[in-house]
């Protein structure tokens, strides 16, 4: 007797829209999915194990391999979080220096967020329009630090080298250009019917479900849920920016896409303030830290905002050079806690589209 | 309107079609690389004093290094990095007190044979102990300023012979 039935699709690891090597198995009904069951742990290297084995310092480049589209935001959470424990106070320019850099990660993380967004939905000029800049951020990032994505430039204390001359004056100059690069995205890929139609009201969050499965990041902001750790509880210097949270009202698809868009604009008046500050404080970026770090026993906890959202770290110190536990909370990896039932009742098509707008990354997920 | 969204975006992307190219032909040019770039290393000799410092601050045990009692110095006989699990974090760099141990712009670190990945960046031998010891039983006068000398004309000496010529290997084998 002819009847239809239930079939399994695998859904990566090799999928180009997975970002990394994520695997979804799929359960569909024709083209509606019943059950997505999310399989990740292919990128896994065991970060939490290997810091065992490492002093405090060289934790530093393992958090940059998590998220390394934004790695000077791993390295500021794990890097305040050792500041926290031993009670360093770290000097102004560093946290400047920190701020800037910071927010630059954010910006390439967001604008390839952006531009990856654009390719999964089948826009490819959006895609190269934002890698251009991107590669310009890079690069600013590359004369600072020396390496372009695992930057691994901030210490314990302070960060690892000052700025070289003219740095801060190119920055200035990207970040004034920058409003007319975000006009394009907008002219390119926001306004796009096409992008819009297959974005707008796709993978639908309440924020209630946003906070019960403790989502953070763009993520829970589309939803409407004003928590940005930044201005809820301001660490390093935070308090001294003046900027907005953009905030969704539907938490689709759409909304969490176009509020990375809104945040790119926030960071630059962020980086734009700080670039003014800075000019005013002189002195070292580095505090006056033992070689040897021994942190008193005891354990603590840090959380920043990281681009993909709120990132903690959880140190335990037994008095030795060497961190008893490390634990991250990686917003990725939460984030997807939620995906089973986001995908339940759309099509295949949308599971690239919903997928993309929570934005994670792999290094981070599997940690 | 429905498609006005879509002219827009047409729009930029012909105003983009003229924009000057961003791209280079790679090999035949190549974008200035900063000063502080991570690449390949290099260690200068003479300033290094075998400590172990760069050794024990390397997050993956990339480095190490061996070293021989010559009189009253450490003489440095070998220094290997297994560049493959180099994570280019730049703490070495950072903890050498001599200042001896650099990135250098060169980011071509490629190899065709497994093998040759370990960057050695000094093999030789330590300076026998006959050389030295006319020296050590010296007077107390010239001995700190024979000593330091003597080895030091052998060590500009000895590395470069070797060390070109393991390179000149490596690449006849890469290519």
């Amino acid at each position: 007797m002819l009847r239809t039935q239930e079939y399994v699709l695998n859904f990566g690891p090799q999928h180009p829209s997975t970002h990394g090597v994520f695997q979804i198995l799929l359960t569909l009904d024709g083209e509606r999915i019943v059950k997505a069951e999310p399989i990740c742990g292919y990128l896994h290297r065991g970060i939490e194990k290997l810091a065992e084995a490492r002093t405090y310092t060289q934790v530093i480049p393992y958090t940059d391999r998590m998220d390394y589209l934004a790695a000077m935001l791993q390295n500021v959470g794990y890097v305040q979080a050792v500041e926290k424990l031993m009670g360093i106070e770290v000097p102004e320019r560093a946290e400047y220096l920190r701020v800037i850099s910071g927010e630059l990660s954010r910006l390439t993380s967001h604008v390839l967020a952006t531009g990856v967004y654009a390719l999964d939905v089948g826009g490819f000029t959006g895609f190269l329009l934002c890698f251009r800049e991107r590669e310009k951020m890079m690069d600013l990032l590359e004369e600072l630090t020396g390496s372009r994505m695992t930057l691994s430039y901030a210490r314990i204390g302070g960060v690892a080298d000052d700025v070289t001359e003219g740095w801060l004056d190119k920055l200035n100059k990207l970040m004034d250009e920058m409003p007319g690069y975000i006009e394009e995205y907008n002219g390119l890929i926001t306004g796009n019917e096409i992008f819009q139609a297959r974005t707008k009201f796709v993978g639908q969050l309440t924020p209630e479900t946003c906070i019960n499965y403790s989502l953070s990041g763009p993520v829970l902001r589309a939803s409407g849920v004003n928590y940005d750790l930044r201005k809820a509880m301001p660490y390093g210097i935070y308090d001294r920016f003046d900027f907005e949270v953009p905030l969704g009202t539907n938490g689709d698809c759409f909304d969490r896409f176009y509020c990375r868009v809104l945040e790119m604009e926030q960071s630059v008046r962020i980086i734009k303030q700080a670039i003014e500050q800075i000019k005013e404080v002189d002195g070292p970026v580095m505090a006056k830290v033992p070689k040897v770090l021994k942190p008193p026993k005891g354990e603590v906890y840090h959380e920043i905002e990281s681009s993909k959202g709120i990132i903690g770290y959880y140190i335990v110190s037994d008095g030795t050079n060497k961190p008893y536990r490390l634990h991250v909370r990686r917003p990725s990896f939460i984030n997807l806690g939620y995906l089973d039932e986001m995908l339940r009742g759309y099509l295949i098509a949308d599971v690239v589209a919903i997928l993309g707008s929570i934005d994670i990354v792999l290094g981070e997920v599997d940690c | 309107m429905f498609g006005k969204g879509l002219v827009k975006g047409l729009q930029i992307t012909w105003k983009e079609f003229w924009a000057p190219k961003l791209t280079v032909q790679y090999p035949e040019k190549q974008h200035t690389v900063p000063e502080r770039f991570h690449g390949k290393f290099v260690l200068d000799v003479d300033k290094c004093i075998a400590c172990g410092l760069c050794a024990n601050a390397c997050p993956n045990r990339v480095i190490s290094l061996n070293k021989q009692k010559v009189g009253k110095k450490q003489y440095l006989t070998d220094y290997q990095m297994n560049i493959q699990y180099c994570l280019f974090c730049g703490l070495c760099v950072e903890s050498c007190n001599k200042d001896a141990l650099h990135f250098t712009k060169d980011f071509n670190m490629n190899q065709y044979f497994y093998k040759n990945i370990p960057l050695v960046l000094v093999r030789r031998e330590a300076p026998a102990e006959p050389l030295e010891e006319p020296a050590m039983g010296g007077e107390d006068q010239p001995k700190p300023k024979l000593k330091p000398q003597a080895p030091k004309e052998e060590k500009v000496a000895k590395p470069a012979a070797p060390a070109a010529e393991s390179e000149a290997a490596a690449g006849k084998e890469g290519q």
